[in-house]
């Protein structure tokens, strides 16, 4: 703290602010404060006429005249209720991606317009804010410039002349947080390589030349796990498109030069197919992990209309243009990523504390066990009669169980409980629901029908005869408490009936 | 005084785009960015377009020498960082230099942050708005010829003494975690304004604000300084707040209020060392709000420039009744609100070293000074200390000379001819710098305002909460500096 030195120093009467002192004695420290020795001794405040304001008289009322006084001030935005929310950010947000508005700018065309949407909307791009004056040359020399003189904005201006100072605050305000999002470039690539500690601007200005792409190319291939067909396999490069050719693929700029030359592209660096996993050759200048660099990006930042005067205000280069147009695209997702947790969070509040567990049927699902209670067995089966061989509503129904557990229930104890019959029984009742309520169902229905097919088919229909007798559920109940002894804990594993 | 159900009501914002680009050099807390980052997020927010929003004009010379001496605001104006050297003698006197630098645009920030809350204060005079804000004001160390503590212009005293021009009493509440000693010390001898200072106390810039010090002449009572500790949160300080105001608000009866918002009283202040959160903070604004009043919005202190955008942006919301999410919307300065990108802050585990006794007796004692006011508004009541009478000859020379005595003399009368009528009989013999030191006996209360304070005093020396001092403390300090 530059100013924690200065608390001893008096000037005035007065003492200078310093932080907070932490080790502030005991409450009664202030009843010590008559000793003028303490820093922040207690200070008096001044009687006199060098010190007081001198009050205005009161007007009174009847000379009042509240009209004829000035604003002060220049009104720049008031709201209305004649325009609903939704359009308001309609139009704020097509000022801001189309036009490159902010916020204020297009609620000021608004206004201007006195709040008429449509005449508003339609003059937006008779005046397009200008775009931001800073270019990159002067945004490189800031960045050496604060590098060297940290944020002494005087000696910065030095370097940046026609800069004002407000200008280079406003900018150095901006550019801070951007810094974070170049961060990993710094991180990674001051760490392997001091030399090259790029940004994310001086990376565009390289990569905005022409020629430099095969050495900017490289790649760190560890984080690459994607599709091997888009490298080339002459440059080594992460494409959008390749082409086939005499059985290498091939980037554009390799295929352009192998047609009109009959030969395979001369690469500055190493050549050779270097897709993932091909470890063995490193350049000296990699770019850090998780960023790659896609050749047919390159290729249209480099071709595309060069500033011969980069001064030009105006006049951008394609790869700068390119990196802008990312950069308004993240920033919108990034408006829209908020926004979404602004609803969600405005929705759960709506929901209220309890959230959506109040909804929720019973108590939340027990602990999930793969061992047979009685009850459960007892349950499984009457949910058979119910669900059919729906195993996902019959885990729901049991809440002990996942659907797997059900299915291995299902084999294990289909010949035990006679649940064939148990689903039989439940396809006629479904058979009577569907006739009731045909549409409804009939889907449903046709799949369970094909399910059971083939479930019948895997076990003997034998038995499926004589145990409707038995399958009412009171006759489950009892046939559940004679198994009682050995509910398998773990279910003998049997071929799924697929 | 009537409490007012939470309502919609027209807002008007001052703002201006230039004042975030002054830097008040390398390694100054001070970050005038902070306003520019408030005013992105309420944009952001959709808060912008509720309110009517208004760019102030540059505050002239002529009405920031309303308050400030002439010299001071034309060697402010004459001031620049390539010329400093030629003013080093000024620069000692009015104490720019060091902790209030010289920095580029320094005058124009002044104008821009006193412009604004003049603006506003006009605003209110003419009922065209219930709630002015201006975050780029609410610097109230300044005094009258003299810098402090990162102030150069006092635009709150310039904003009351607009608002004084229709309004017979005036409220100032300060939740800034230092005293708001520039705008106590401006109006420490007038009844028209009372200004109640929530602050941290002992061996803590600037010094003052002891809960003795309650003001003088007519004035007094009229300061209501609250000394409280490290730690407060939330709970602790609505403890104190809620009766202070509403007793403040039953026995002064303001016509208007002002409020400084300085947000260094958050948690994890750079400067400060309260542990409020961000709605804690906002509390005291919604608190204010429903007293129905003209109210004034001034920023402040606050110098974890992320928390004070997050503190403004919501007491902005809720100024204007209207309910913000928590997740921050995306905004130019996103980044700065990382990691958790959430509106509300979450207060530290220190330790809140004001229990809730010490509170208790602070209050007791603030109450029994707000006894002494007069009931009925209007009514002048003034105890005068008789032993502060003898160095008013070594005054009485200068007060003579002084070019704005008609003036001063012209609002003695004239406040006498409106509702205070005890101030009639002081009338012309009196001037108004020095009103406290004539001996003047007040009628009605001055035995038993006696009385309570001889107790005040035996308990005193029990425990550790600060005295009503004896009236001598003013005097002295006057002669020190005179």
């Amino acid at each position: 703290m530059v100013l924690a030195e200065r608390s001893n120093d008096v000037r005035n009467g007065k003492r200078s602010r310093g932080p907070s002192p932490n080790g502030h004695g005991s409450p009664d420290s202030s009843s010590e404060d008559e000793n003028a020795v303490v820093p922040f001794a207690a200070e008096k405040i001044r009687v006199g006429r060098d010190y007081q304001a001198v009050c205005p008289e009161l007007e009174p009322v009847e000379q009042r005249k509240p009209d004829q006084i000035s604003d002060r001030a220049l009104l720049v935005w008031s709201p209305t209720s004649d325009i609903t929310d939704l359009k308001l950010d309609e139009y704020i947000t097509t000022a801001k991606e189309k036009y490159g508005y902010n916020g204020e700018q297009a609620l000021g065309m608004l206004f201007w317009h006195k709040h008429d949407l449509s005449r508003a909307s339609m003059d937006l791009a008779n005046f397009t804010p200008f775009p931001d004056e800073w270019t990159v040359e002067d945004k490189v020399l800031f960045e050496q410039a604060f590098q060297f003189h940290g944020k002494s904005f005087h000696r910065i201006r030095q370097m940046l002349p026609d800069k004002s100072i407000a200008s280079l605050v406003k900018y150095y305000y901006s550019w801070k947080k951007t810094r974070t999002r170049t961060s990993l470039m710094d991180a990674v690539g001051e760490g392997r390589n001091p030399t090259s500690s790029g940004t994310g601007k001086r990376e565009s200005g390289a990569g905005s030349e022409p020629g430099g792409s095969d050495k900017d190319s490289d790649n760190d291939e560890k984080g690459e796990g994607g599709d091997a067909t888009k490298w080339c396999s002459v440059c080594g490069i992460l494409c959008t498109y390749t082409t086939a050719h005499n059985s290498h693929k091939l980037c554009q700029a390799c295929l352009v030069h192998a047609r009109r030359t009959g030969s395979m592209r001369p690469l500055c660096g190493p050549s050779g197919r270097r897709g993932p996993g091909s470890k063995q050759q490193r350049y000296k200048h990699r770019l850090p992990r998780g960023i790659y660099l896609n050749h047919d990006d390159l290729v249209a930042m480099a071709t595309g209309p060069q500033p011969g005067d980069a001064t030009q205000p105006g006049l951008v280069n394609q790869g700068e243009a390119m990196l802008k147009a990312m950069d308004r695209e993240i920033i919108s997702l990034k408006r829209q990523v908020q926004q979404h947790k602004q609803q969600l969070s405005a929705m759960k509040r709506k929901v209220g504390d309890a959230g959506v567990e109040e909804l929720r049927p019973g108590e939340p699902p027990a602990k999930i066990n793969s061992r047979w209670t009685n009850d459960e067995l007892l349950m499984a089966v009457t949910a058979v009669r119910k669900y059919g061989k729906d195993f996902q509503a019959i885990a729901e129904t049991l809440g002990t169980k996942t659907e797997a557990h059900i299915r291995t229930f299902f084999i294990s104890y289909r010949r035990r409980y006679n649940l064939d019959a148990v689903l039989r029984e439940h396809e006629a009742d479904r058979g009577n629901a569907n006739h009731i309520q045909p549409g409804t169902t009939s889907t449903e229905s046709t799949d369970n029908d094909v399910a059971n097919t083939t479930a019948n088919s895997g076990s003997g229909s034998t038995q499926a005869k004589d145990e409707k007798t038995e399958v009412d559920s009171e006759g489950v109940s009892i046939g559940a408490s004679a198994e009682q002894g050995g509910p398998p804990t773990t279910p003998p594993k049997h071929k799924p009936a697929k | 005084m009537a409490m007012q159900p939470h309502s919609k009501k027209r807002v008007c914002y001052y703002y201006d785009s230039d004042i975030g680009n002054y830097y008040y050099g390398q390694g100054h807390p001070m970050k005038p960015h902070r306003i520019r980052m408030t005013h992105n997020l309420l944009l952001n927010y959709g808060l912008y377009r509720k309110m009517e929003i208004y760019r102030p004009h540059k505050a002239t010379a002529d009405e920031m020498t309303k308050f400030h001496s002439d010299d001071y605001i034309r060697f402010l104006r004459s001031i620049r960082p390539d010329n400093m050297s030629e003013y080093n003698k000024q620069m000692q006197r009015f104490n720019v230099g060091e902790d209030c630098p010289v920095f580029d645009g320094l005058y124009e920030f002044c104008q821009l942050s006193a412009g604004g809350s003049v603006a506003a204060a006009v605003k209110l005079n003419k009922q065209a708005s219930e709630i002015c804000i201006n975050w780029g004001g609410g610097l109230h160390h300044a005094k009258k010829s003299e810098a402090s503590g990162f102030c150069y212009v006092n635009d709150i005293v310039l904003g009351i003494l607009e608002l004084l021009k229709y309004h017979q009493r005036v409220l100032y509440i300060d939740i800034d975690v230092h005293h708001g000693d520039g705008v106590e010390e401006a109006f420490y001898t007038t009844d028209r304004v009372m200004t109640v200072s929530f602050h941290k106390y002992g061996e803590y810039f600037p010094g003052t604000g002891d809960l003795r010090d309650i003001g003088a002449g007519k004035g007094k009572y009229y300061a209501v300084n609250i000394p409280l500790r490290d730690g407060m949160d939330d709970e602790s300080y609505e403890s104190i707040f809620v009766p202070i105001i509403s007793k403040v608000m039953e026995t002064f009866q303001p016509s208007a209020v002002v409020l400084q918002c300085g947000a260094d009283s958050l948690t994890g202040d750079r400067l400060g060392c309260f542990n409020l959160t961000v709605r804690g903070h906002g509390r005291c604004v919604e608190l204010v709000k429903r007293y129905g009043l003209p109210f004034l919005l001034v920023g402040g202190g606050g110098y974890t420039i992320r928390n004070v955008s997050r503190c403004w942006t919501y007491e902005t919301s809720v100024a204007l009744g209207v309910e913000i999410a928590n997740e921050l919307p995306y905004n130019d300065y996103f980044e700065y609100f990382g990691p958790d990108f959430k509106l509300h802050i979450s207060p530290s585990n220190m330790s809140n070293q004001n229990t809730p006794e010490y509170l208790e007796k602070i209050k007791n004692r603030l109450f029994e000074n707000l006894r002494m006011l007069p009931h009925a508004p209007g009514v002048q009541v003034q105890a005068i200390p008789e032993d502060a009478v003898n160095d008013e000859s070594e005054d009485e020379d200068k007060i003579d000379k002084d070019e704005r005595l008609p003036q001063s003399e012209k609002d003695k009368r004239i406040t006498g001819d409106g509702e205070l009528s005890e101030s009639e009989d002081e009338g012309d013999a009196r001037r108004d710098n020095r009103s406290y030191r004539v001996p003047q006996r007040k009628r009605p209360r001055l035995d038993k305002d006696a009385q309570p304070k001889d107790d005040v005093k035996a308990e005193d020396s029990k425990d550790d909460v600060k005295n009503v001092s004896n009236m001598e403390e003013p005097k002295k300090e006057v002669t020190s500096n005179a």
